[in-house]
């Protein structure tokens, strides 16, 4: 995983410094700007040297804890680190539980009342739910919810009120999806032979639904989760941009737009440093659900 | 006597039995059947034909230049005189624009997932039939890249090169595959270990020849079922892409980008958005829906798989 | 379409019944429909009686048939590996079973779990508890399903081919098992399979089944000594015996008949030695002789049915 992230950021690094464009420094240069002042200013940021020797410096920072500002406003990255860092975790964990407390409870019913009106309707959902681009059903929810019923305000942090759109429309692709798979799990599993000798030992019904076919069925499930925080890393850079909730996503797509390198360095480095302990711990939280790995 | 009777009875008997068990037709012929009775899954595909059509011819018959800003018409609203679908904020005639973000959108996720297909199978076909050091070096490629979400990888792409399709192409396909890769890899596995590949080599067939010829059309339903999810993700990317700035660059229509155009005019004008995204999800829905068909028919052991 | 047709018989304390018959032929649909576990679709039942103890419990609801299994009427199956959920330990598994019909607390309910896999003879029972079923070899599973179809002290135990998927030498181990605690427990005991070995072992009473009808029905010693129905003796033909001609095996010749296609009178006529013509026009009813019941027209005197040249059947269906 070291080799991954060390290589990763020197990918990055090379990337973003070799972009077409240049800093236009967030207004600090306008492209208008002659030659001159572009060169002073590019040599005032050390960005004049060959890329491998910036590299380098910038580990040597990052090694005594300076993390760089960022070019636009001068801010400290440690300080964006911490507000961006918790905003974007209260709007991905809202979101993630409430995926998990829609989709799991309509999983299990869609298969239990298979092929009635009730399935037909969940599976219905699930597609729409997988279909409709996320920024699109923003739209469409700001529009209903804010500029027509004025319910909700469209944009902005950190109220509650301002927390449900943006939660909403994060979750909504991986309900359906979450939904799907524990529909076609729990199928599967009703099937079971152990399922008839649970109910041969006198169980009432709900008892073996959701104590032991529910349990079995959640397995994949569970494993998927590392899968599904990856992803909604990926849609949060959408979403949060949509209602301008001042999260890392925001900020990353902020930063690569306007080319604030350090910026844009450091918080991808971070996002994919997540990605890939969400997929490791996912490995392990499917070890400890299935009993038949773990003690192996 | 008795005897001729009850040969007669069991004979009459056996007769019908024989009826009972008619002629297995073949297996793509039963899939097509099978397939065709799936109401849903026509739809879908009846919708993803229309759209190609459309991609394809759609633009050339377009009434108007879709970059061509008439600024005395502008914003007016679907069934105008002249303008099916109306004009957006500098006049330009939707219909027009839609034609050829229809076109975009439909290049860039047959495109990338033409690619991705083809990468990945060979990948994964390589993978799961050599096993040992080539499997390990390429599993490693693929479980790095398969749990990453394309988005992050495409932002980051486009800060590098700069937006535009290219970026978006690139990101794309060089996430996709890996999903491709993993099925074909797994199938194949399992197809290894079966009596015909055993027999084919007995017979002296080559590597290759027992990959193209006996395992390839077994993994081909698989590829084909993801296909049509893949190529619905593609889109989603590329028209989410194109939403935050870093996809298709105006005066170019891409769906996405003309829904984050006429977001600003949502209250009063809101086609401008929502038509461009109608579009998009039924699109999406329809290949969502024939991939679904597609699954159920060629390979229930993919139930469950999104 | 009735898949079983016609099927009675009684089960007394402390005695064993075994059903016996090919794959197919309705012998575990028959044991489900006593405790009502047929799954509903497909199967339903659509006629007959189910009596225990003198009350009729056909008709009775969900929750009281509920109360019944396990605690007074248990069921055994075949493959105790699938048996058995995977993700729960078997000392929480029994424990379950206990709970579900007793008002015991934590404690009381694993000591009687301990207890009663001392009974079925698993070492060291309480540290058993926390094991998973994969963790245990198949002939212990087996034990630890008997027991918890056991813990509770039921009247009725039926057995669906509790040893089939164990090796032989388990199997007896298994077998010697039922009988010892169906002596215990004078325990009525309906036993599923398709084996005649092990019929031999533990039964007192054989009611042979074929294509969803009970054909034959005696005590286990008139049923080896003296077979009745061509069928019955079809199958004692197809032990292979020490003694006997080892070359060549007997079988039956034919199949099963497909419930779709059923021969129109006596189910067994396509396939039988001595088959006449009323076999194809009447139905056979089961009649009695001496504690004998017989579904047969033609029935013969037992001899060892030899081994005919095999005729190899060359019109093999080609697959596509």
């Amino acid at each position: 995983m070291v080799v991954i992230l060390a290589i990763s950021s020197a990918v990055i690094f090379y990337a973003l410094r070799s972009a077409p464009g240049g800093p236009s420094g967030g207004g600090v240069l306008s492209p208008l700007s002659s030659q001159e002042i572009r060169q002073a200013y590019e040599k005032r940021l050390g960005l004049d040297q060959p890329i491998y020797t910036q590299y380098f410096i910038y580990l040597g920072h990052i090694a005594n804890g300076d993390l760089g500002t960022s070019l636009v406003n001068g801010t400290p990255i440690t300080e964006l680190l911490k507000t961006h860092a918790r905003n974007s975790l209260i709007l991905g964990l809202t979101a993630l539980l409430l995926s998990y407390l829609i989709a799991i409870p309509l999983g299990v019913l869609a298969a239990v009342k298979r092929n009635t009106w009730v399935d037909q309707l969940a599976m219905g959902g699930a597609i729409l739910g997988m279909g409709i681009p996320n920024f699109w059903l923003a739209l469409i929810l700001v529009y209903f919810f804010s500029l027509r019923l004025g319910l909700l305000p469209s944009a902005g942090c950190c109220d509650p009120p301002q927390l449900i759109m943006p939660a909403l429309v994060l979750a909504a692709e991986g309900t359906a999806v979450t939904m799907r798979m524990t529909r076609s799990s729990m199928l599967e599993h009703l099937r079971d032979d152990f399922v008839r000798a649970l109910r041969a030992k006198g169980l009432p019904e709900w008892q073996v639904v959701i104590r032991h076919v529910l349990r079995n069925a959640l397995i994949p499930v569970i494993s998927l989760t590392g899968l599904r925080l990856g992803w909604l890393v990926g849609y949060a850079l959408i979403v949060e941009t949509i209602f301008r909730w001042p999260g890392v996503g925001y900020l990353l797509v902020d930063s690569v737009l306007r080319r604030d390198y350090p910026v844009a360095q450091f918080f991808s480095l971070l996002l994919i440093l997540f990605v890939l302990l969400a997929n490791w711990f996912a490995d392990i939280a499917y070890g400890l659900a299935n009993p038949r790995i773990r003690v192996a | 006597m008795a005897d001729l009777t009850v040969l007669d009875e069991k004979a009459q008997w056996e007769a019908k039995v024989e009826r009972l068990w008619t002629t297995r037709p073949s297996r793509w012929r039963d899939a097509w059947h099978e397939l065709a009775r799936n109401k849903l899954a026509v739809a879908g595909s009846l919708i993803v034909v229309f759209f190609t059509l459309v991609a394809i011819i759609g633009p050339v018959l377009a009434p108007y230049d879709y970059a061509k800003q008439v600024l005395s018409d502008v914003l007016l609203p679907p069934l105008s005189n002249g303008h099916l679908l109306g004009t957006d904020e500098l006049g330009r005639d939707l219909l027009s624009r839609l034609l050829l973000g229809i076109r975009i959108s439909m290049a860039v996720g047959l495109g990338t997932t033409a690619i991705a297909l083809s990468v990945g199978t060979v990948a994964g076909m390589l993978a799961g039939y050599y096993r040992g050091w080539v499997d390990r070096i390429i599993n490693g490629f693929v479980e790095l890249v398969w749990g990453f979400p394309l988005i992050l990888i495409a932002v980051l792409l486009i800060g590098a090169i700069g937006p535009g399709l290219t970026g978006v192409v690139i990101a794309v396909g060089f996430v996709n595959w890996a999903g491709f890769a993993r099925i074909v890899r797994g199938e194949v596995f399992a197809l290894r270990e079966k009596e015909f590949v055993a027999a084919a080599r007995a017979l002296g067939k080559g590597d290759l020849e027992i990959m193209a010829r006996h395992l390839l059309p077994n993994v081909v339903g698989s590829a084909l079922v993801m296909g049509s999810y893949y190529i619905a993700i593609a889109i989603i990317a590329e028209a989410g892409l194109s939403f935050i700035g870093m996809g298709a660059q105006p005066p170019l229509p891409s769906l996405g980008q003309m829904i984050s155009q006429g977001s600003g005019y949502m209250l009063l004008n809101h086609w401008l958005s929502t038509i461009p995204g109608f579009v998009i999800v039924l699109l999406v829905l329809g290949l969502n829906v024939l991939g679904d068909g597609l699954r159920d028919v060629l390979d229930p052991r993919l139930k469950g798989v999104s | 379409m009735d898949v079983v047709r016609d099927v009675s018989f009684q089960l007394n304390d402390g005695e064993t019944l075994a059903l016996v018959g090919e794959s197919g032929c309705g012998k575990t649909l028959t044991a489900l429909s006593v405790i009502r576990l047929l799954p509903d679709p497909p199967a339903r039942i659509t006629a007959g009686s189910v009596v225990l103890d003198g009350t009729d419990i056909t008709g009775v609801p969900e929750s009281t048939m509920r109360s019944l299994r396990g605690d007074t009427v248990s069921m055994v199956f075949q493959e105790p590996l699938t048996s058995l959920d995977p993700v729960f330990t078997i000392g929480d598994q029994i424990e379950e079973a206990i709970t579900a019909h007793r008002k015991v607390n934590r404690r009381e309910a694993r000591d009687m779990a301990v207890e009663i896999l001392k009974e079925v003879q698993i070492p060291s029972p309480r540290q058993r508890l926390d094991d998973y079923p994969h963790q245990m070899s198949g002939g212990m599973r087996q034990r630890v399903m008997i027991a918890m179809a056991l813990v509770l002290d039921p009247k009725v135990l039926i057995a669906d081919e509790p040893t089939t998927a164990l090796d032989v030498t388990i199997q007896a181990q298994i077998l010697e098992l039922i009988r010892a605690e169906q002596e215990r427990r004078q325990l009525a005991v309906l036993l599923i399979t398709h084996n005649l070995a092990v019929v031999s072992q533990v039964a007192d009473r054989v009611a042979v089944m074929y294509a969803g009808e009970i054909v034959e029905e005696a005590p286990a010693s008139e049923i080896f000594a003296n077979p009745r129905h061509p069928y019955t003796q079809g199958l004692l033909s197809s032990i292979p015996s020490a003694a006997g001609d080892s070359k060549h095996l007997y079988t039956i010749p034919g199949r099963v008949p497909d419930p779709r296609v059923l021969p129109p009178a006596c189910l067994f006529a396509p396939r039988c030695p001595y088959v006449i013509s009323r076999c194809w026009h009447d139905h056979p009813g089961l009649e009695a002789s001496n504690g004998h019941l017989l579904r047969c027209w033609n029935p013969q005197p037992f001899i060892a049915l030899k081994a005919v040249e095999p005729e190899v059947d060359r019109s093999v269906a080609t697959s596509e």
